[in-house]
């Protein structure tokens, strides 16, 4: 049995907001225009997956081009210096953070895997039985980026906390 | 004045060593509590500051505190963890184990650098 | 940029008005950014339409949800520190001297927007005074919507990062979904009342502590002295008047002396300031 989600849409929706507000674009004059637009593009993204009292990821996908940002405002770097390493790491730790954020409005006894990044679509990745039930769409310097979060559909046992 | 920057992201500690960098500490690194305590036994002088992820292989960040308040040698050093994790038991566990301050991820400069300024840590008119 | 000037000018005048709070120049992407969501869920089809309705009708209830998503993150917990040091080295051990038989103290937080610095001050007390003492802290605001944002206590993970210590986080906030929340026995000493600083003041009893910070700035100094001098009819005898940072009495109303308190100073009316305490600044 799936269990009730108490992270709604405009909690992921602020979560986002304060990860752009302390890395992304501290001056505020950059921030992500909402679009709700779920069937944005996608070339790059990172995933964190939750377990225990909640069986789910979270999801950042964006172009590249808003990865190779992303990074360069992570790392107050120029976008030329940006490297793969970098783009990666900081897809990483986005995902992280806000995966960390959602963990802490589960019911206790979640967990966070390490995140997982993959330069390719966001397509591309198998989340096999996972239902997407929230999401942030948007245009980062009329880039796309999507933050999204899926819940597992499997009526396995909970894992014990 | 040294700080370590502990996390098993290489872009969280880039962060961290460009705030504490700006405040005059010499930074050095780790990626997981373990190799923190291994550059630590190295280090002739003990870093007055530590910034500390909870989440890591190997050793995570509350291991690593526990370990450091036990150890006389390391006992001086100001622990703050700075973490996704916010539930307000993590919070009260870590500071129950010796942490003496906590940061919860996002932060923004300004906040990391006024819990510095908390601890005595940043010296007048180095504040953003 | 979907936003034009014209609906710029008229969201942050909006803003102003009902807030007092202006909106820096340059944040016209963030604030589009932000009205987007509150178009959406008042079933709007676009920002521009939403402003254009509001431009034709006033709507208290948009023009409030506007605000609120506008006007985060405006002050922070013990904002500036010394002021709040001050309290506990130096203005807290005289009260509690001087009001050993009442055990009671009143503070009034002026311009409290939203809250936190009441908040701020709830803590210090809670913290500094002896057990079987008890406060009230008032926190008045022009803007409605502040006074109930003050009054519902909650703040983002952002804003609870800034200013508190870990061990005032864990103790005195407990968490609300994605926020944090003041935790009711502290709340229950604090309470936030719609006021204009400008008008005749509504009757009042006297404050041990005044906190009028960084309010004075907007006034002229016609209004200004009116506002001091105001003040200083609700302030105890031997009471203190905290001013922000780069504010002053001096010049615009006699009555008050500022005197060394701990790092910063603080000003106490003049006649009533018994000779050798709060040495003269």
């Amino acid at each position: 049995m799936s269990v009730e989600v108490e992270v709604n849409e405009s909690d992921l929706a602020e979560m986002v907001e304060q990860v752009w507000e302390s890395y992304l674009d501290p001056e505020g004059i950059s921030p992500l225009i909402p679009t709700y637009d779920e069937n944005q593009p996608s070339e790059v993204h990172s995933s964190v997956s939750i377990t225990g009292s909640w069986s789910g990821h979270i999801v950042y996908s964006s172009s590249r081009a808003a990865a190779q940002r992303a990074a360069a405002a992570f790392l107050a770097m120029e976008m030329e210096e940006v490297s793969e390493e970098d783009i990666s790491d900081t897809l990483g730790e986005l995902a992280n953070i806000v995966g960390g954020n959602v963990k802490a409005m589960l019911p206790p006894g979640a967990q966070l895997s390490l995140p997982q990044v993959v330069l390719a679509p966001e397509a591309s990745a198998r989340y096999p039985n996972t239902e997407r039930i929230s999401g942030v769409y948007g245009l980062w310097e009329g880039e796309p980026v999507s933050i999204s979060m899926w819940q597992s559909n499997t009526e396995t046992k909970e894992e014990g906390a | 004045m040294r700080a370590m920057v502990i996390d098993d992201s290489r872009a969280m500690r880039m962060i961290l060593k460009r705030i504490v960098t700006k405040l005059n500490f010499e930074a050095v690194e780790a990626g997981d509590g373990k190799e923190a305590l291994d550059r630590l036994a190295e280090l002739t002088e003990v870093p007055e500051l530590a910034l500390i992820d909870w989440n890591m292989p190997n050793m995570n960040g509350l291991e690593f505190v526990m370990k450091v308040r036990a150890d006389p040698r390391l006992r001086e050093m100001t622990l703050v963890m700075v973490t996704t994790e916010s539930e307000q038991s993590q919070i009260v566990r870590a500071l129950a184990a010796g942490a003496h301050e906590y940061v919860i991820k996002p932060f923004t400069e300004g906040a990391m650098i006024e819990k510095l300024a908390l601890l005595g840590l940043v010296p007048t008119g180095a504040n953003s | 940029m979907t936003l034009s000037q014209g609906e710029f000018t008229f969201i942050a005048n909006m803003v102003r008005r009902e807030a007092s709070i202006v909106l820096a120049p340059g944040k016209e992407y963030l604030v589009e950014a932000r009205l987007i969501p509150v178009a959406r869920a008042v079933g709007s089809p676009n920002v521009n339409e939403f402003i254009a309705e509001l431009q034709k009708r006033p709507n208290p209830q948009h023009q409030r949800k506007i605000i609120d998503a506008l006007t985060t993150n405006e002050t922070s917990f013990f904002r500036d520190r010394e002021p709040f040091s001050a309290l506990t080295d130096v203005v807290l051990p005289e009260l509690i001297k001087s009001r050993a038989s009442q055990r009671k103290l009143r503070f009034w937080s002026a311009a409290s927007s939203s809250g936190q610095e009441a908040y701020s001050l709830a803590i210090t007390l809670q913290e500094a005074l002896p057990a079987g003492w008890t406060f009230e802290i008032n926190g008045t605001d022009i803007s409605t919507a502040m006074v109930e944002r003050a009054q519902k206590a909650e703040y983002s993970q952002v804003e609870v990062n800034r200013g508190l210590a870990a061990t005032q986080l864990v103790q005195y906030f407990e968490r609300a979904g994605a926020h944090w929340r003041i935790i009711p026995t502290l709340r229950r000493n604090v309470t936030f009342k719609h006021m204009s600083l400008t008008a005749p003041f509504p009757p009042m009893q006297p404050y041990d502590v005044i906190f009028l910070r960084n309010v004075l700035i907007y006034f002229d100094v016609a209004t200004k002295r009116q506002v001091l001098q105001n003040a200083a009819k609700i302030l105890r005898p031997d009471g203190w008047l905290f001013l922000g940072a780069a504010e002053t009495t001096i010049g615009i109303d006699d009555n008050y002396e500022r005197v060394a308190a701990g790092r910063t100073s603080a000003y106490r009316t003049r006649n009533a300031v018994p000779a050798g305490t709060g040495r003269r600044g």
